[in-house]
């Protein structure tokens, strides 16, 4: 609760702070606001379920930790933006403040306890976002892909709203737990329709949130367009959010129904990795790699969802934290490279400029390697018992044959992971001088370092649980 | 006892390495060597501290959880230390003959361009050695057992400029792999069995099964294919007088003293399922046996000091295992710990005379060294004596222990430690006759350069000298009128064992005067030859016959290592060349061909994908909306 | 006896049979002589030009979301009134009840009021915003050398 109450405020700090003359002192307080959120964040740790603000919202363990994640890559992303000096048309206090406002939306999200709390969560995260992502506004690519994302997002919006007054009208009450002892006790009836087409039309908006196919259509466009910090923003804060909510939703409300739901989101699933991973591997720009990356992982998140149990809300939260890692160190080398290679004035994001890169610089091609190697799911980095545990939690409920395609997929991912992996180390580039900040080396590393050291010992990540 | 300072026992070489590892090319070369050596003396240090408080605490066994690493289903395996009285007779020995070694090789190896690899490679083996002996389940073994290998890899294709000694580090390696995959099905074989790799737990359930339970035996055989390669048993050992490429301290430190008794240790570590499984002990023993006759007599006729040594712990090696068959734990362990101080020590003097010989290693090229270096002369001959097993030498002690309990289990087996004694002590007297008496034959400028090593390497040697000299004092048997201090200090080990197999632990039934008439013989048979080698080798003053020379049949077979790697290379190596050469030619067509229909599939599939991403937000929201059609359509209509 | 939704469904109803029935009425009632005049879109006599679709100006959206911001807190001030002045609540915390809610409301407008200053301060109120070019041309002659010249052939 305190983060919340927390970033709400800082936000608003952050705007006025904006009118300063020294553009420096935003960095560095946003930072700090976002460590003594995370500190406020941890002071509930272990200090059981709590309900706040009439029971609409639910802080324990399982909420915090998704907290821990969202706010650690936050703080990560504001770390590498280099408090968007580069850009002189930049308003840094304006995209600081929004992000602060975004982080407290997610955070509504993780903990939502009552379905307004959940919209309201989804709505300051997308509005901000819908923002962001036109943030460059003198790039034609960013204004389309920001009006693209409104005018989908709205429609997905529609939806979701639909279906939270459809399940209002079938139990009466918009609380986790009400619906939950409604659903599970309820008899086939026109009644039983009604919360079985608001429970569709909610999940159809969440699952348009977490880019899961047929509702990703937005996805590669948008992450392309908007300026490469958001769209880092966008595919881990975000997706980590939306995957908490659905997590809490499922969890919290539809136990009772699961043998109804759990094959959409199977299929759903299904779909999303085969668009994901083969949509991956025609692409040419390393962005849009990611952005299809991002999806294929939705769908390895949404295995972990059909089995629903206490093993698969670890191995959410375990891969969420290794792919937000992976994520931040892939788009924050993409970042520094493209900047120094431009094709016509823009940063090229095209696979060709990594070519030679670990001669340029051997410490941005490692942490690539790695952050790559995560996301494909090689042993002894944290994205292999991401997926390691996602496999077995469903395994463990007797759906094998997701599985087998999850699997099967996955190699597929192998092909897209290593084509840049290949370009940095056995490809000849130009030397181009890469000029990599202190701090910017340090988050990178430590991304890296965390990383290895949970594919070492994931152990240590599911002893803090 | 506390956790952090045990943490430290491993953790200190590990820093070791990673800062020499990482500076190797700027910190300079004094700093190196101190860095690397200290780290392994403060590592030995602990070690004493936690052996004081272990036997002022009472002897307890203790696990020292560290965190919980691997969690997957119903397997736990935590990542913590046990404490036990084995872990801590290894710990002393790596530790203690590891200073020893670190301390040598800064005079041995400074000359060495590789000074500061040298140091870290070594660093790095013992941190994984420690790792190997202190983890309380299989699976950390299995770590320190892989990381071991690894190292031993590393030091032996040390100088990797040279062709050859790459190749027999892969030789080294490879040879490894093969016994690692036994002890992998082994692991599997445990994990199926008893759903946990913790040796408590293990040893626990193990308990309550049968004698020789089939289970038990293949784990035993499993885990002992394991130990083969490691230890360089038959089949698999003759990687182990190739693995001499490396530099001295290497093969003194890992190929003598610690890496190839892991083998030992993990038999005696795992002594609750093996005494349940007394046929596989009965495989182990002869195994032994033949090891130690088989390498023995090839030592014989070697010329190369380093082989010589290297076959002669091939030899002792199977000696151990012969101890294990009989399950004579202790006795085994007790030789494990004097030859790890006489066969270092013998290595390092070796490693002194091939110094001052200016990289010399042909023993047919010396002679007459013991005046030039009278300090390494003195101490060879002490580890000589201990090694033939004359008493009151180390050695006598422990292989008389081994040798006593083998002749209770089998005397076929026994007959063949005497004859492999008999080998022993003849090879080792050619070894010192030809090196240090008689004349010096190698070149003069080799004669003009003969110098006494530096203090760093006699230190080390006398040192090591005093152990072997007393070191058999720590296990006297009772015929003597002694007390058997190791074998007390072990016996709380074998209790679990004890309850599943009493029968295998019973007290000896030989009567004193049995075991002095068995001493006798042993004693007798090592001064026998060593008279015999004097005569030869002093008094006739020959010199082994130079390689062009025509042999007899026998002495050609026994030269040539019975051409035990050529039938290697013909039987495995070429067929496995045959059979990939095969595959390749037949299995590529068909493997392509399923893989280009993969990459066909994908290509051709993301195509299609690639038409539905138009651009238009009015084809996107077309699509959302036939999906939410589809669905509600699937779930609430159907 | 009808549910809730029943009533729903019956207002639903009613009100499409009732719109149906006025344009029906009106359709029967109303004399019909279009003309072109009649035909084209009322747009306040003046006559309609173009496409309908133009670009607004930017400013129009910006003041409309200030007046949708504070439209909102409007509607948000009558419920949380008739709340407020609950006399029960009053009564039961021996007026607490009022301050607490005053102090919440306080807040909700203290916020509002900090957006309304941040865009008042980064100049959004101002419906024109010109800024002021100042032309610099950068001239291999100095700028005092003109102001010589203008000296002495100005007076002239």
């Amino acid at each position: 609760m305190y983060p919340i109450v927390l970033l709400s405020f800082f936000g608003i700090v952050t705007l006025f702070l904006g009118f300063s003359k020294s553009k420096n002192i935003l960095l560095p307080a946003t930072l700090l606001f976002l460590i003594i959120a995370l500190a406020g964040n941890f002071l509930e740790w272990n200090k059981g379920p709590l309900l706040y603000f009439y029971d609409m919202l639910r802080v324990d363990n399982v909420t915090l930790a998704f907290n821990g994640i969202i706010l650690l890559s936050a703080f990560m992303i504001f770390a590498i933006s280099g408090g968007f000096q580069d850009n002189p048309d930049s308003e840094p206090a304006e995209y600081f403040g929004l992000m602060l406002f975004s982080l407290v939306g997610a955070l509504m999200m993780v903990g939502f306890q009552h379905l307004i709390m959940l919209f309201i969560g989804v709505e300051i995260l997308s509005v901000a976002m819908y923002v962001l992502t036109g943030s460059n506004k003198r790039n034609l690519r960013s204004n389309e892909a920001a009006l693209k994302y409104f005018l989908m997002g709205a429609f997905a919006t529609g939806f979701m709203l639909f279906g939270i007054t459809l399940l209002y009208g079938a139990t009466g009450s918009f609380k986790l737990e009400q619906i939950q002892g409604f659903a599970s006790n309820m008899q086939v009836g026109s009644e039983s329709y009604i919360l079985y087409a608001g429970l569709l039309l909610l999940l159809i908006g969440m699952l348009f949130k977490v880019s899961a196919a047929p509702f990703h259509f937005w996805t590669p466009d948008v992450y392309e367009g908007a300026p490469t910090i958001f769209t880092t923003f966008m595919s881990t804060v975000v997706k980590t959010a939306g995957f908490a909510a659905l997590f809490r939703l499922l969890s919290g409300s539809f136990t009772g129904v699961y043998g109804f739901w759990w094959i959409v989101i199977a299929a759903i699933a299904v779909l999303t990795l085969l668009v994901g991973n083969i949509g991956a591997t025609s692409q040419n720009s390393f962005k849009r790699m990611l952005a299809y990356s991002g999806i294929s992982h939705a769908g390895y998140l949404l295995i972990a969802l059909t089995a629903l149990s206490k093993p698969s809300q670890n191995a959410i939260i375990f891969y969420s934290l290794a792919y937000s890692l992976s994520t931040i160190c892939a788009f924050g080398v993409l970042m520094l490279v493209s900047k120094e290679k431009t094709i016509g004035g823009q940063p090229n994001e095209y696979y060709d400029a990594f070519n030679g890169l670990a001669k340029q610089n051997p410490l941005l091609a490692f942490v690539l390697t790695v952050s790559m190697l995560s996301l494909a799911g090689i042993p002894l980095t944290a994205g292999f018992w991401g997926k390691f545990f996602i496999f077995t939690s469903a395994a463990e409920r007797g759906i094998i044959w997701i599985t087998v395609i999850a699997v099967l997929m996955s190699t597929v991912g192998i092909y897209y992971y290593f084509r840049v992996i290949i370009s940095s180390y056995l490809k000849e580039g130009d030397l181009v001088k890469i000029r990599v900040a202190p701090f910017y080396k340090v988050i990178l590393v430590l991304a890296t370092f965390l990383t290895i050291l949970f594919g070492l010992a994931p152990g240590i990540f599911e002893g803090l649980i | 006892m506390s956790a952090s300072l045990l943490i430290l026992i491993p953790l200190l070489p590990l820093i070791g390495f990673l800062i020499n590892g990482i500076g190797f090319k700027t910190i300079p070369k004094g700093a190196v060597g101190i860095i690397g050596t200290l780290a392994v003396v403060a590592s030995f240090v602990i070690s004493v501290m936690t052996f004081n408080d272990f036997v002022a605490s009472g002897s307890q066994p203790l696990v020292v959880p560290l965190f919980e690493w691997i969690t997957v289903g119903d397997l736990r395996i935590p990542f913590s230390f046990q404490i036990d009285q084995l872990s801590l007779l290894m710990l002393m020995i790596i530790t203690g003959v590891g200073s020893l070694i670190h301390i040598y090789s800064i005079g041995y190896m400074h000359h060495d361009e590789g000074f500061g690899k040298f140091f870290a490679y070594l660093n790095l083996f013992l941190f994984f050695m420690l790792l190997l002996v202190l983890g309380s389940n299989y699976v950390i073994m299995f770590i320190g057992w892989e990381g071991v290998g690894l190292c031993s890899y590393l030091l032996i294709g040390f100088w990797n400029k040279n062709t050859n000694y790459n190749n027999t580090a892969r030789k080294a390696f490879i040879m490894n792999r093969v016994g690692d995959l036994g002890f992998l099905l082994g692991i599997f074989t445990i994990i199926a069995t008893f759903g946990s790799v913790e040796y408590t737990e293990v040893f626990a359930q193990a308990s309550s099964f049968s004698l020789e339970d089939p289970v038990i035996v293949t784990i035993c055989l499993f885990l002992f294919i394991g130990a083969m390669g490691k230890s360089a048993q038959i089949p698999l050992y003759t990687w182990l007088p190739d693995a001499m490429a490396g530099p001295t301290p290497v093969s003194a430190l890992i190929h003598a003293a610690t890496m190839v008794t892991a083998g030992i240790y993990m038999v005696i570590r795992s002594n609750v399922l093996y005494s349940l499984a007394p046929s596989a002990l009965e495989i182990v023993g002869i195994i032994g046996g033949l090891t130690a006759i088989f390498a023995a007599s090839i030592g014989l006729l070697q010329n190369d000091i380093k082989k010589v040594l290297a076959y002669s712990t091939v030899s002792q090696l199977g000696y151990m295992f012969m101890g294990l068959g009989a399950m004579a734990y202790s006795a085994s362990m007790f030789h494990v710990i004097t030859h790890a101080f006489f066969k270092a020590l013998l290595f390092l003097g070796a490693g002194s005379v091939i110094h001052a010989m200016s990289d010399e290693q042909d023993i047919r090229n010396m002679g007459g060294l013991r005046k030039k270096l009278p300090i390494t002369f003195i101490t060879f001959l002490i580890a000589t004596i201990a090694i033939a097993g004359i008493p009151p030498f180390a050695g006598f002690f422990s292989k008389d222990e081994i040798l006593a309990h083998v002749f209770e289990h089998n005397k076929l087996l026994w007959v063949i430690g005497v004859i492999g004694s008999l080998m022993t002590s003849f090879y080792m007297f050619r070894l010192l006759f030809l090196t240090f008496f008689g004349n010096f034959r190698g070149t003069h400028e080799q004669e003009h350069h003969l110098h006494e090593s530096p203090a760093s390497m006699t230190i080390p040697l006398v040192i090591l000298a005093v152990l072997s000299a007393v070191g058999g004092f720590i296990g006297v048997p009772e015929a003597l009128h002694g007390s058997h201090h190791l074998a007390e200090f072990m016996s709380p080990l074998y209790d679990a064992a004890r309850q599943a197999n009493p029968a295998g632990f019973e007290p000896t039934t030989l009567s004193h005067s049995e075991e002095y008439l068995l001493m006798g013989v042993s004693v007798a048979v090592a001064l026998i030859s060593a008279v015999v080698a004097y005569v030869m080798y002093v008094q006739k003053a020959s010199v082994p016959a130079p390689d062009s020379a025509e042999k007899s049949g026998l002495q050609r077979l026994v030269y040539n290592k019975y051409y035990v790697d050529e039938l290697y290379d013909n039987v495995f190596v070429k067929s496995t060349k045959t059979l990939s050469n095969i595959l390749y030619s037949f299995g590529e067509f068909f493997i392509d061909l399923f893989v280009n229909a993969a990459v066909r599939l994908t290509s051709f599939s993301a195509k299609m994908l690639r038409k539905t991403q138009t651009g238009s937000t009015g084809d996107y929201v077309f699509a959302m909306v036939l999906g939410i059609v589809a669905i509600l359509f699937w779930k609430l209509l159907l | 006896m009808i549910s809730d939704f029943g009533y729903i469904l019956l207002f639903i109803i009613s009100g499409l049979v009732l719109l149906g029935v006025m344009l029906l009425v009106a359709k029967f009632l109303r004399p019909d002589n279009p003309n072109e005049e009649k035909l084209s879109t009322y747009e306040s006599g003046e006559d309609p030009m173009g496409n309908a679709q133009i670009q607004f100006n930017i400013r129009f959206y910006i003041v409309a979301l200030i007046f949708v911001l504070f439209e909102v807190e409007l509607l948000f001030l009558f419920p949380w009134a008739v709340v407020f002045g609950n006399e029960e609540l009053i009564a039961q915390t021996n007026g607490a009840w009022g301050w607490f809610a005053m102090a919440e409301m306080t807040v909700f407008i203290g916020i509002l009021i900090l957006g309304l200053a941040y865009a008042w301060a980064k100049g959004y109120l101002d419906w024109v915003r010109p800024k002021q070019q100042i032309p610099e041309i950068k001239s291999p002659v100095p700028a005092d050398m003109y102001k010589q010249v203008n000296d002495r052939y100005g007076s002239k």
